[in-house]
């Protein structure tokens, strides 16, 4: 007789970040199939031009087992939509209660109106922008746990773009004379926004989707979304009786804390001392800052007359600007990427 | 109160065209697309995210409650139960090639309303790939057997059917973003997935699967949703007469992809697990393919321009066959598959001749047979019936033995030096449209032609915890199962069926 001594009661094959595998690994790791893990006998169609479903060669970077990525949040479908839900409800509800209190009439007309009904609303554009690169970019990832993370910023962004929209009709509905109108416009023709469109149009082109996550979640937000959104127009909302946008710009925030920290992850899982290729990533991450922190800069200071205008007192644009890319080269720093071996 | 139209129509004008960098082509596509059509169900994301919120809660929340305190899984019929193992890695690698077809499209189309539709399909697919791997750990937790259960993704990778499914949906993502919708949401979402994820719960429910059903029926109310994508996407491929010609081409492939696995897989599982029986799959396949989806809705594409699949009637043909070849060849070959199997029972064998007249006389003898090489201690394995091990078709990598082997369609070329087997004229058509598309793999008789049976249960990871007995058996028997010892005593090789063809 066969006796079958302690049958495996979790799943053998993923191996654990902590002690005990956690329901985010469980329902993600190895769900995309690849020949050098599980799947020895290749893939079984190829494209009329001859590529395979999934390629190293989609990104410059390199590991020998991408598998290994985990997300620091855990984040999975379920909690995903729990607190993009979550946050939903909370935008519906403060816009919906700052309506009938009154809040968006008391709203500082001209903010309202250049800030909030132009400014605010391109942003919503290169949001879009954003959604289509990163919904491609999972495409393409390496792993599943990667892919994942890409997919769930493409929704993010999407949500920030749709948000924005269905915020500007409610002050439609409720300030008279407000209109959510000419923002394509500007988008499209403004001297201050072409810069912020020619980044994100280079970002949509960019077909590594490791460098799309590094540009945007540690080039791109922490200058340029950093000194058009969060300094301008969050931090100095309340000053023009606008507690509402700032309400709504924290839920994006809330989102570009867990971006950053999966990219940053990524960027020790692949240049961290130690690691595999380190230094050959390394040199790839310090082309991509070179790359990319011009264009972030150079989309940033299109927002300089606006902080001359709606920012008066406070600090000036250029000392915004440069506390953002101080933060913003601290963090790089603190990955170890200017620093030849990563130490 | 929003102005829902309003909002609709403003957030399906995010797109500009790019005039500072123009974007690669990556995905290239043969069709035209017109750049507005009709929106294939009005969501914003807000709403999508409070909807699929709730019905998260809903199916979680039963699994985590009372489904588990009344150990639901554990008193399921066993016979169903271990035929989980195999279906929920195959389905799972069709809702992430669903993810990546979505991506595709995404960044090919360029229609506002498409998108749209893409984008929470998008995130439905990944949801679908965590409610199915949740699933399957679910079941290793609380199944009464949790071997396969616990290690199914990865054995999936040389698993005969598992690797004929990932061919089927690699078809979702590999090649023109057009015809992975066509596969994905015209065949698979449309024809297919309403056996699978609705008909097949009755099967679970009635064989005391409480389980599965919670999940399937969550999944199948996003399903709804992709179909209309399938059906928008479609209208809007058909509306210009220029595709029409390329569109009926990739149709008839996408169709004989799709059919060439899902049919023979989701028969064999239909009809050969159940225990307590109900409707055949022939019956449902009738109702749900040829009349629902034929009838209903490809037929009247005709004014439009696009005929039913051209080998639509020899599928039909041989679907009556199709599940019964199948399973032979499954429980032939059990020990390279992780999962157990039961003998069919003589009130089983007559419900097949009830069900398929005729079924008797083409396989009753293979299950007399199979019943006497069960036990290990006769020393015996099923695969004995067989000459050798079936080939595999070069293009859907099933086993070239269908529609029955006594009229067996399997056909051998030589191309570019090398003997490739297919299972029908069908594939080997769709080999010869595209032959270098299907040439970039190792067959599995190139990676174990020679093997020894036993080395290759070693290998690839086929025992139980104790490192000897099988996880797969040819009965549910728990007192004489199969261990890697009686394997190598009957010196079984596995050998290339093409060598000596």
């Amino acid at each position: 007789m066969s006796t079958v001594a302690s049958p495996p009661r979790d799943f053998t094959y993923i191996k654990p970040r902590k002690r005990r595998l956690s329901e985010y690994e469980a329902v993600t790791c190895y769900t995309q199939p690849d020949p050098n893990v599980f799947d020895r006998q290749g893939w079984y169609l190829l494209t009329p031009e001859g590529r395979a479903a999934w390629r190293p060669e989609s990104t410059r970077l390199q590991h020998p087992h991408w598998y290994d990525f985990r997300d620091p949040s855990g984040t999975w479908q379920r909690s995903y939509v729990k607190l993009q839900a979550e946050q939903e409800r909370a935008i519906e509800r403060t816009v919906e209660d700052a309506a009938l209190a009154g809040v968006l009439r008391d709203i500082d007309p001209v903010w309202l109106r250049e800030i909030i009904g132009i400014h605010y609303r391109v942003w919503s554009f290169f949001e879009y922008g954003l959604f289509r690169a990163f919904s491609r970019a999972q495409r393409e990832a390496l792993a599943d746990t990667l892919g994942n993370a890409l997919c769930f910023e493409a929704v993010d962004r999407i949500r920030h773009a749709q948000s924005t929209v269905l915020y500007l009709l409610e002050l439609e509905s409720n300030v008279e004379g407000f209109k959510d109108d000419g923002a394509k416009e500007h988008w499209m023709t403004a001297p201050a926004y072409q810069p912020l469109r020619l980044l994100v149009e280079s970002l949509m082109a960019t077909s590594d989707w490791a460098e799309l996550a590094f540009a945007v979640n540690l080039i791109i937000d922490p200058i340029t979304t950093e000194i058009g959104v969060s300094r301008l127009v969050r931090l100095h909302g309340p000053h023009h009786n606008d507690p509402i946008t700032p309400a709504i710009i924290l839920t994006t925030e809330r989102d570009r804390r867990r971006n950053l920290a999966w990219t940053e992850e990524l960027v020790r899982m692949t240049a961290a001392p130690g690691a595999a290729h380190a230094e050959e990533n390394r040199v790839v991450m310090l082309n991509w800052i070179a790359r990319w922190t011009p264009m972030a800069n150079a989309a940033a200071r299109g927002f300089a007359p606006l902080f001359d205008r709606f920012a008066p007192g406070a600090r000036s644009f250029g000392d915004e600007l440069a506390a953002a890319s101080i933060t913003q080269s601290a963090l790089i720093d603190s990955l170890g990427l200017m620093r030849v071996g990563g130490k | 109160m929003r102005n829902l139209i309003e909002a609709h129509n403003r957030v399906k004008d995010f797109d500009w065209d790019p005039s500072y960098v123009t974007k690669p082509v990556w995905y290239p596509t043969k069709y035209k697309i017109p750049a507005k059509t009709k929106d294939p169900f009005r969501h914003l994301v807000r709403d999508y995210l409070s909807m699929e919120e709730e019905k998260d809660n809903r199916q979680y929340g039963s699994m985590e409650d009372a489904l588990a305190r009344g150990q639901a899984s554990s008193q399921a019929q066993p016979r169903w139960m271990e035929i989980m193992k195999a279906v929920l890695p195959i389905l799972n690698f069709g809702e992430y090639a669903a993810m990546k077809c979505t991506g595709q499209l995404i960044d090919t189309i360029a229609n506002a309303e498409l998108r749209q539709g893409y984008l929470a399909q998008m995130l439905d697919e990944v949801r679908h790939t965590n409610q199915e791997a949740y699933l399957m750990r679910y079941f290793a937790k609380h199944a009464a057997d949790s071997e396969g259960f616990a290690q199914g993704f990865k054995l999936r990778g040389t698993n005969m059917f598992n690797r004929a499914g990932r061919a089927a949906f690699e078809t979702f993502f590999v090649g023109d973003p057009i015809e992975g919708a066509l596969n994905l949401q015209v065949v698979a979402e449309t024809a297919y997935t309403n056996p699978i994820f609705v008909a097949l719960t009755e099967i679970a429910a009635s064989n005391g699967d409480q389980v599965t059903p919670s999940v399937f029926l969550s999944i199948q109310s996003d399903e709804s949703r992709h179909m209309a994508n399938g059906y928008s996407t479609l209208a809007a491929v058909i509306s210009n007469p220029d595709n029409l010609p390329a569109l009926q081409i990739d149709f008839d492939r996408a169709f004989w992809r799709q059919h060439a696995f899902i049919d023979p897989f989701v028969a064999t599982v239909w009809d050969y697990f159940q225990t307590n029986r109900t409707t055949s799959y022939s019956e449902k396949w009738l109702e749900w393919i040829d009349a629902d989806w034929i009838g209903s809705y490809i037929e009247r594409l005709a004014p439009f321009g696009l005929k039913v699949p051209r080998d639509y009637e020899t599928a039909r043909e041989r679907v009556p066959w199709l599940g019964h070849t199948a399973a032979m060849v499954a429980f032939g070959a059990w020990p390279l598959q992780f999962w157990r199997f039961d003998p069919l029972t003589a009130q089983d064998m007559d419900w097949f001749e009830l069900k398929y007249p005729g079924w008797h006389g083409h396989y009753g003898k293979f299950w007399e047979e199979y019943g006497r090489r069960c036990d290990p201690r006769g020393g015996e394995l099923a695969l004995s019936l067989f000459p050798s091990l079936p080939p595999l078709c070069r293009v859907c990598q099933m086993p070239c033995v269908f529609p029955r082997i006594d009229i067996s369609t399997c056909r051998v070329r030589e191309f570019e030096g090398r003997k490739h087997a297919f299972c029908t004229s069908a594939c080997e058509l769709i080999f010869n449209q595209e032959p270098h598309r299907y040439l970039g793999y190792k067959t599995f008789y190139e990676l174990f032609d020679g093997y020894d049976l036993a080395d290759f249960i070693v290998e690839n990871g086929l025992l139980r915890a104790d490192g000897k007995t099988l996880i797969a058996q040819p009965w549910l028997n728990q007192e004489h199962m199969w261990t890697i010892d009686d394997i190598r005593a009957v010196r079984y090789e596995i050998r290339d069926p093409l060598r000596t063809h």
